[in-house]
């Protein structure tokens, strides 16, 4: 009984803690001179945060937990039911589930099984989330449901494995996906008790996204003009798991307008790779633009690969329609998991011969061994093309700050030579 | 010719240069302390007394190190990666093309280009180990000054492997070869070794063409300087004020 009660007690504690995290960061947020009010969508949806139940009474369509990137959301819509990405950016929430996992685990999942725990609707029969959708990309997302558990949240709702091939240019591997893609719809029509969608429905919801990946897009070309700062881009990609697509499409198009008179803001620029970056730990967003660099591109999951592009298809047929997805989904995707991912470098070096950035800044999540082990080649790789590269290994603490902006601003020296 | 005051607001110590043209006229460090503001200005106030100079007479106050936005007095910041460049650079005339820093709580590794800027750097991230912190602690533990750690490498018999650069590690590590009756001298000598690794190490791939100088407080040990040049197979120069080259670095930024 005494050790139930400290539990709680902590949990209350960290709740507590969580919470002033989120208000100091959306404080700093709206304090900025480059906020306007159509940006509040964004901010109340990442305020209120992202409890399971919540998510579900906003969207009203039964909510399926998802990792990573590579399951197409386009399916998750068409079969309705609600995509939400399992994230963790907060610092107090690890100190949850830090002790019952390794010490040395990547932060952002260890920040995001503490959210779990933090997460009241989950208790008992599982809570909010209707299911759980896996993709096996990292050794940590493919252990999740196992840390899950020994964290103390033993989940009841039925879990789907997507088993994803890490060598995408095989045509064997593309089939492969394409049955686990198959698999996956199936999986989401028993759990809805609904038919699997037709054709149509399919082809509404690929519109949809469409629409999403178009309005982003847009959004994206005025962060690699200067005219948005990329902090803000962090948040509003941050945001878009949390409501109904189409709303928070309406509300991404009251904001672009507003951004397009505006003038270029300051700094030197550069691209942004790495490990993802999650509310409310902005610290790198805050010390890059301290340290006067301006991101102007980036290839993180939680921000510019929010979408793997554009769908297309030639065969409209529903097989056409899911292979596109499939294809789209896999190969479009640069997650360093991947054993052929030259298309991630390719994706840096090409741009720096038109756009204005000339170094690459490198954010490694302590324990993020996939990204840490890829920075390796990309710097020799970087470097061979003249590009600056700077790699950061950092954590969700804020007491390395001063050594990383001391290492930024030398950074932004040798970027002037 | 006006003089150029330079700060270095270490964790450490601060370090605060006169500077005249290109040459240090007046150095002068105290251990880093609540009140970094008045304890730097009290020896800018010891240069310009000793020098018989008013505020007229200087040019400019740059500061550097994790404590340069707390003098409201200086005109001019600048990071000390930046400031070390510059300064080891112009003091080696212009010969220095890699710089190794052990700071108080840092470790860097810079490269210069041959304009002097820097082309690439590394530093170590919240790890303490290497860095003059952690001389500081194995002092401690050995109870044994820290000026004279070089001497007592030199006389060492054995170069001893320590297995941990850690400084909550290496303190059980060294209190127990201490108890196993091994020599204070083949412990520091294991010390200096593990910390020449450690460079090493930090340095990786970066190229070390041209000429390499070690600053900072603990390049006055030779000692260190022996393992470092062993490990890394190449000469380690050291200027003759190497723990006033970033505040020099500052003042003619």
């Amino acid at each position: 009984m005494k050790q139930i009660n400290r539990e709680e007690r902590l949990r209350e504690k960290v709740k507590s803690r969580y919470k002033e995290e989120v208000r100091q960061e959306i404080k700093s947020l709206r304090e900025r001179p480059d906020y306007f009010p159509e940006l509040d969508y964004f901010l109340d949806l990442l305020s209120e945060g992202p409890e399971s139940s919540i998510i579900s009474a906003r969207v009203g369509r039964p909510v399926a937990a998802l990792l990573c990137l590579q399951a197409p959301l386009e399916l998750f819509h068409a079969c309705g039911v609600h995509p939400f990405k399992i994230f963790g950016g907060s610092q107090a929430a690890s100190r949850l589930s830090a002790p019952s996992l390794p010490a040395l685990m990547c932060p952002m999942l260890r920040s995001a099984l503490g959210m779990l725990q933090l997460d009241s609707a989950l208790d008992g029969d599982g809570g909010g989330f209707a299911a759980w959708v896996l993709p096996t990309t990292c050794d940590w997302v493919v252990k999740f449901m196992e840390m899950m558990a020994n964290c103390g949240q033993e989940n009841q709702r039925p879990v789907h494995r997507l088993e994803l091939p890490h060598l995408k240019d095989r045509d064997e591997s593309q089939e492969r996906w394409l049955e686990e893609i198959y698999g996956l719809r199936k999986f989401l029509g028993d759990l809805t008790g609904r038919k699997k969608p037709d054709r149509k429905t399919l082809a509404r919801s690929m519109a949809i996204y469409q629409k999403a990946w178009h309005v982003f897009t847009e959004l994206t070309d005025l962060k690699r003009t200067g005219r948005l700062a990329a902090l803000w881009y962090v948040v509003i990609s941050n945001s878009f798991f949390f409501d109904d697509v189409q709303k928070w499409i309406s509300a991404l198009e009251s904001v672009v307008p507003k951004l397009k008179g505006r003038p270029q803001g300051p700094g030197r620029e550069v691209y942004l790779a790495g490990s993802p970056i999650f509310f409310p730990n902005l610290k790198m967003m805050h010390l890059l633009e301290n340290a006067g660099l301006k991101v102007v591109m980036d290839d993180l999951c939680s921000s510019e690969r929010l979408f793997p592009g554009a769908v297309y298809f030639d065969d409209p047929s529903d097989h056409g329609l899911m292979k596109a997805l499939a294809q789209r989904y896999h190969q479009g995707c640069l997650c360093p998991t991947f054993a052929d991912n030259d298309r991630r470098i390719n994706n840096i070096i090409a741009p720096s011969h038109k756009s204005s950035f000339k170094g690459v800044v490198f954010q490694v999540l302590k324990g993020c061994h996939p990204f840490d082990l890829e920075s390796l080649t990309l710097e020799r790789r970087l470097k061979d093309e003249g590009l600056k590269f700077i790699k950061l290994e950092t954590d969700y603490t804020s007491e390395d700050s001063q050594n990383l902006l001391t290492r930024l601003e030398a950074y932004r020296g040798a970027l002037e030579v | 010719m006006k003089y150029r005051i330079g700060l270095d607001l270490g964790s450490t110590a601060i370090k605060v240069v006169l500077v005249k043209g290109q040459a240090i006229e007046w150095s002068r460090k105290v251990p880093t302390a609540p009140g970094q503001e008045h304890l730097a200005m009290g020896l800018v106030k010891d240069a310009l007394d000793q020098f018989g100079l008013s505020d007229r007479d200087i040019d400019k106050v740059s500061a550097t190190g994790y404590g340069k936005k707390l003098v409201s007095s200086a005109g001019h910041t600048v990071d000390e990666i930046s400031a070390n460049a510059q300064g080891m650079f112009a003091l080696s005339e212009g010969r220095c093309r890699t710089i190794i820093n052990i700071g108080g709580q840092d470790l860097k590794v810079i490269n210069l280009a041959d304009n002097g800027k820097i082309s690439d750097f590394r530093m170590n991230d919240k790890c303490a180990a290497g860095t003059g912190r952690f001389f500081e602690q194995v002092a401690r533990i050995l109870d044994t000054p820290l000026e004279s750690f070089g001497e007592m490498s030199l006389k060492a018999d054995d170069a001893l492997e320590l297995n941990s650069t850690c400084v909550v590690f290496a303190e059980s590590e060294i209190v127990s070869l201490l108890a196993k009756g091994v020599k204070k001298e083949n412990i520091i000598k294991g010390l200096h070794y593990s910390i020449a690794r450690r460079i090493t190490h930090l340095l990786g791939r970066q190229t070390t063409d041209g000429d390499i100088y070690l600053d900072g407080g603990p390049s006055q040990n030779p000692g260190l300087l022996d393992a470092l040049e062993d490990e890394l197979l190449m000469e380690v120069k050291v200027l003759p004020q190497p723990q006033f080259t970033v505040a020099f670095g500052a003042a003619i930024s």
